[in-house]
């Protein structure tokens, strides 16, 4: 890889996925609306949001980790995106890998669960016990879902990955269980009904977004972008056969996003128990049945 | 004289020149530059670490006809260059403030010192050894150094500790001890060679005897599974920067004889031939899930803990069994994996434990619900804090992800799912755990009482700046360490390891931390320009200045959350911490003290003469059975 | 006549108001007043029965969301503050603390007569009469109560007053709280006491973003200074 390849690369790999994040953030709101039979948002709001927070005349910091916590935020997912592999652009995916990679996601976790710490509110640091709770509950799913994928395809480098079921057949053709498995923990995994126990609004007031205003706000939204261009494009692939071109990953993508997001806006919640318990329940049932398919 | 001789000397010197010093900041100094001179020492034995040389010392001794001699090997040095380094730590921290405080709480400084070096002479001793018999000396010898430093705390609770803690060593050492005994029978020689021409003659029931009495004997110290109840307790209720040292190292002597002796002797090949129930379960991947099975209970008991130097050491217990894990799976980066992850876990738990200290030493509690919002007075104590639980939890760029990652892929590769997801299982309930540690004693609200703290002084501020700098150095970098790695596997026989300076070069997803740190690095960048360039000026307020619905916070108000932190966890797998494991050690207390009083009974009696008649009746069945069995 | 004097500070409001020379940063606040008046978060501050007309604002029948305004839970969060009826001196408090938690710029809507005058409080001693006396308000929507229509109205009217914030000054009524902190501070002692005071420094915020003005200090602040208890950021100390 030559420099130049590698600084347009470092820029333009979390740029697209901002964009791309912004029309998912878009397509969920407008899903929403559309099941509420609602006309939803005009097309620019995500950006007329993210750009009115960062706009905002004044805005409150509970201290230096607050700030910290927000750019470790924003920033680990920047360096997530490089990490994904799309059409035409690898990155330093080789470097690292599907463990590396699903590591790296718990950073943004972790500096958010510091800023809002150091917020003093009670109410997000409810909202970060829960959302550690939650993700005790989806990621031994998607663990095992990893597992399999990787075993499957021999490979720990998702180019690896993609590469073998282009040649070969599309991941969920050949692992039907843990591709469901996959995708229910990714509900867990956006924090979408029923599994946003550690947003309830009217119950400890979005949690960790509790004490966050402007551009603290704004990161968060940021992140949301991010957080959800990262499970399409991951899930895809990892079962979709990746992409050869833009045009062949992105309709995957936002398939896979508006699946859980439909799903979302028509339950309730789970209490946190009930969350654990049907989290270790059926979808790690569902993914040892596909693991013990392919083993 | 060559250099493992003059290290050995250097050794002693230092043993007595501290034990005699009675003078405080005289015997601190010293013996702070003592450990520098061995770290000096070790640094100039480092052949041995890059090209797997082994250094025999020229002294050994003959006693009763075995010849006990000591030698340093990569995986001896590996080990030593780990105590030193935590020891020097350990001393450095409480050489300054904090020495102080503790002799004026009526702690024994002088005591406490001796105690440290004591522990540090006996772990160079085990982990020179170089037979069984010297092996077995070196052991009894780290046991009672760890004894003499657990009982420096005057609670109650310590001495309980360390007296269990007595008991499971002995009854360790007796295990050591019979297969010390079964090798001898088979060979007449303490030698280590032995034990494998030893094992390869026994029948098949025996070598699970002989494997098993080794193994029970190691786990005890290293707190596997289920011998897992007397270290934390044990290491928590010790004075500050001693259960810091002991944190770091002491247990992993345990790790240390399992290499020597099960991994390069016994080998983990004939391990695997044996088989115990279905073709599935054979002795190595028992091992195996000891390990996977010690990695998650003592991690998910340390989450249920609300003492924070209690909570680390439940994690120190869990931690091992990563190590363990990694050797079992006898591949190149598994076993790399798990060694490496004595290094790292010894780096990031002697800083955890200090910070734990320095709190303690600002605030006087180590209660988590009696803490909150010091990051604003301790700021630095924090940063050290936030490196050592990223490495903790195995997040990259610290060095707790290097070691894991490895195991996690070698995990992967050998197809091992269960064990993977027992090993994830594990870092999540540590991420958990770690963020309860972090968030109950910086973040939160501020309380009143706590609003005068300051920042420790900097003698206790530099060590633990160095272990994090280490953390950090051996996860960007871990190139620099996995050399030792490679020379260890050369020597106990396991396949080598392919390394850059980077990280590991594995076919089909490597490792490369260098570019992994530098992307992380990258993304804070632009997430750093993002937030501070295209965002307004935020104005810092006080945490008073507070959603709460409405309500207006004061000093009155506490508004924190602290206790009971994972309430919906707990009410889900609360009901799982039954305390088997508790209840099989009261169940073996009891029948045990049962026994004893029953025979203290019987020779108090006041009718010898009917022992007398028992003891000739119990003769001459005996005899009678014997001439029986010959006659038929 | 609380009105004229309102209309008179704004109006000296806009002369002080500094010119941007650059054609290019004139651009960019137009686009971000355009953001501004194109995404709102509300914040509903529920006291009265008017509470009742905004479900069926947001929801299927008017979707407020297609007007990108959608409804936030914590003061620091949210652009708009709806005080949806009669205030109580008690419920006063908490309001005029939501208030000053939010983040400007930051707007007020009174909904319903109550908050306009009492309405049918007119005669209780235990309520707030006129809203806009203890902070700057935007937007009124009478009636007893009005239909989501009206909300809507009043909403759309804020959006345009927000578009043209720096074009024709109308908007920045937030700005008023800060640049006559003294007329509104007095109003909350005249009824709450001279104990009274808010966790948030008005004062600190007007000085560090530069919107103190001639109304800023005054006798009334002066009082608050003589009961505070001041609440400084927790430095960090090495």
């Amino acid at each position: 890889m030559s420099f130049v390849e590698i600084i347009s690369e470092l820029v333009l790999m979390p740029l697209i996925a901002f964009v791309v994040g912004l029309m998912m953030v878009l397509m969920m709101r407008k899903i929403s609306a559309r099941l509420q039979r609602r006309i939803g948002p005009p097309f620019f709001q995500p950006i007329y949001d993210i750009v009115k927070l960062y706009g905002k005349d004044t805005q409150v910091s509970h201290g230096l980790i607050h700030d910290i916590g927000i750019v470790m935020a924003v920033g680990g997912y920047i360096g997530a995106e490089i990490l994904l592999p799309v059409p035409g652009m690898e990155g330093i995916a080789d470097k690292g890998g599907i463990i590396t990679l699903s590591y790296f996601l718990m950073i943004p976790s972790l500096g958010m669960a510091l800023g809002v710490g150091q917020c003093a509110n009670p109410n997000g640091s409810i909202g970060i016990s829960r959302a550690l709770t939650a993700m005790l509950a989806y990621d031994i799913p998607f663990i095992i879902v990893v597992f399999g994928a990787a075993w499957h395809y021999e490979s720990t480098s998702l180019i690896g990955m993609i590469e073998y079921q282009q040649a070969n057949a599309w991941g969920i053709i050949e692992m039907p269980f843990l591709a469901i498995a996959g995708l229910f923990a990714l509900q867990g995994m956006l924090g979408k009904q029923p599994f946003e126990i550690y947003i309830a609004p009217a119950e400890i007031a979005t949690g960790p977004m509790v004490e966050m205003s402007g551009k603290y706000m704004g990161g968060l939204f940021v992140m949301q972008t991010f957080q959800l261009y990262t499970a399409g494009v991951l899930y895809a692939s990892l079962f979709l056969g990746g992409g050869e071109s833009w045009l062949d990953l992105l309709p995957k993508a936002f398939l896979v996003v508006a699946i859980p997001m439909s799903i979302a806006f028509l339950f309730p919640r789970y209490k946190t128990e009930d969350l654990i318990r049907i989290l270790w329940k059926w979808p790690v049932m569902l993914a040892l049945i596909g693991l013990a398919f392919i083993l | 004289m060559n250099l493992l001789d003059q290290f050995f000397v250097i050794v002693a010197v230092a043993l007595i020149s501290i034990a005699m010093l009675r003078n405080i900041k005289v015997n601190s100094i010293v013996s702070t530059l003592w450990y520098v001179l061995m770290v000096v020492m070790l640094a100039r034995m480092s052949s041995v670490a890059y090209n797997a040389d082994t250094i025999t010392s020229a002294f050994s001794i003959e006693l009763l006809g075995f010849r006990m001699y000591w030698k340093f090997t990569a995986l001896s040095w590996f080990f030593s260059i780990i105590t030193v380094v935590s020891a020097l730590a350990s001393s450095l921290f409480m050489s300054g403030d904090w020495g102080k405080q503790y002799r004026q709480q009526g702690g024994n400084y002088g005591l406490l010192q001796l105690a440290l070096i004591l522990n540090v002479v006996s772990m160079l001793i085990l982990l020179a050894s170089g037979d069984l018999l010297s092996l077995f000396i070196g052991w009894e010898f780290v046991s009672w150094a760890s004894f003499l430093m657990m009982v420096l705390m005057p609670s109650k609770t310590a001495k309980k500790a360390a007296v269990k803690y007595v008991i499971y060593a002995i009854v360790g050492a007796m295990a050591l001890l019979a297969a010390l005994a079964m090798v001898y029978a088979s060979s007449g020689s303490l030698d280590f060679t032995q034990i494998t021409d030893a094992f390869i003659q026994m029948t098949d029931n025996m070598k699970f005897g002989f494997v098993l009495l080794f193994f029970i004997g190691f786990a005890i110290k290293m707190g596997l599974l289920p011998f897992h109840l007397w270290q934390a307790v044990a290491y928590a209720e010790t004075p500050g920067p001693g259960a810091a040292f002991l944190g770091a190292i002491s247990s992993r002597m345990g790790l240390f004889t399992i290499l020597v002796v099960i991994v390069q002797f016994i080998g983990l090949g004939n391990l695997e031939e044996m088989n115990i129930a279905l073709p599935y379960l054979n002795m190595k991947s028992l091992l195996a899930w000891i390990a996977a099975l010690t990695t998650i209970i003592p991690t998910y008991i340390a989450l249920q803990q609300h003492d924070a130097k209690r909570l680390l050491a439940w994690h120190g217990v869990g931690q091992g069994g990563y190590m363990l894990l990694g050797i079992m799976m006898y591949d190149s980066i598994g076993s790399a994996g798990g060694l490496m992850h004595v290094l790292n876990h010894a780096s990031y738990q002697a800083a955890l434990f200090l910070t734990v200290v320095a709190v303690v030493y600002r605030t006087g509690t180590s209660d988590l619900n009696k803490l909150g919002g010091l990051v604003t007075q301790m700021p630095l104590t924090f940063l050290v804090m936030l490196i050592g639980i990223i490495g903790l939890a195995g997040l990259p760029p610290m060095n707790g992800f290097v070691s894991k990652w490895m195991v996690y892929r070698s995990l992967l590769v050998n197809g091992e799912p269960l064990l993977f997801v027992a090993a994830v299982l594990g870092t999540l309930g540590t991420i958990l755990s770690v963020y309860k540690l972090i968030h109950n004693t910086f973040l939160g609200q501020l309380r009143v009482e706590h609003q005068q703290v300051r920042e420790v002084p900097w003698s206790m501020m530099v060590p633990m700046l160095g272990l994090s700098v280490i953390v950090f150095i051996t996860g960007f970098m871990p190139g620099l360490i996995l050399p030792w790695i490679a020379s260890i596997q050369e020597t106990i026989g396991l396949p080598v390891v392919t390394y850059h300076l980077g990280g590991i070069e594995y076919a089909k997803g490597g490792l490369d931390m260098i570019w992994v740190s530098g992307i992380l690095f990258y993304g804070f960048g632009v997430g750093a320009l993002i937030f501070y360039f295209l965002g307004g000026k935020a104005k810092r307020i006080h945490q008073y200045d507070n959603y709460a619905g409405g309500h207006f916070l004061s000093s009155e108000v506490k508004y924190h959350y602290s206790n009971n932190f994972y309430p919906g966890l707990m009410h889900l797998i609360g009901n799982w911490y039954r305390g088997s494991f508790k209840w099989m050690e009261n169940v073996i207390v009891s029948a045990l003290s049962f026994v004893s009083k029953l025979f203290e009974n019987m020779y108090r009696s006041r009718q010898p003469v009917m022992l007398l008649v028992l003891v000739a009746v119990v003769a001459l069945f005996s005899i009678y059975k014997n001439y029986s069995g010959a006659g038929s | 006549m609380m009105k004229k004097e309102l209309k008179i500070k704004s109006n000296k409001t806009n002369q002080q108001k500094q010119k941007r020379t650059n054609p290019l940063a004139n651009v960019f606040d137009d686009f971000i007043d355009f953001c501004q008046s194109k995404s709102l978060f509300m914040l509903h501050y529920c006291t009265g029965c008017g509470a009742i007309e905004l479900p069926p604002a947001m929801t299927s029948r008017f979707d407020m969301e297609r007007l990108g305004i959608q409804p936030m839970v914590t003061p620091r969060q949210a652009d708009i503050l709806l005080v949806t009826g009669y205030v109580s001196v008690k419920t006063l408090k908490r309001v005029i603390l939501t208030y000053e938690q939010m983040q400007a710029p930051k707007y007020v809507i009174g909904i319903c007569s109550c908050t306009v005058n009492g309405g049918m409080y007119w005669q209780s001693y235990a309520t707030a009469k006129k809203l806009n006396e203890y902070m700057p308000v935007d937007v009124y929507i009478a009636g007893c109560m009005p239909r989501p229509e009206a909300v809507l109205e009043g909403l759309n009217r804020l959006k345009n007053n927000i578009k043209n914030d720096r074009k024709e000054q109308k908007g920045s009524a937030w700005k008023d709280y800060y640049k006559n902190y003294d007329y509104y501070l007095g109003n909350q002692q005249n009824l709450f006491g001279k104990e009274w005071q808010t966790p948030v420094d008005v004062i600190a915020e007007a000085k560090l973003y530069g919107l103190e003005g001639e109304g800023t200090y005054g006798e009334n602040t002066k009082k608050l200074k003589m009961v505070q208890h001041p609440l400084l950021p927790q430095e960090m100390k090495l």
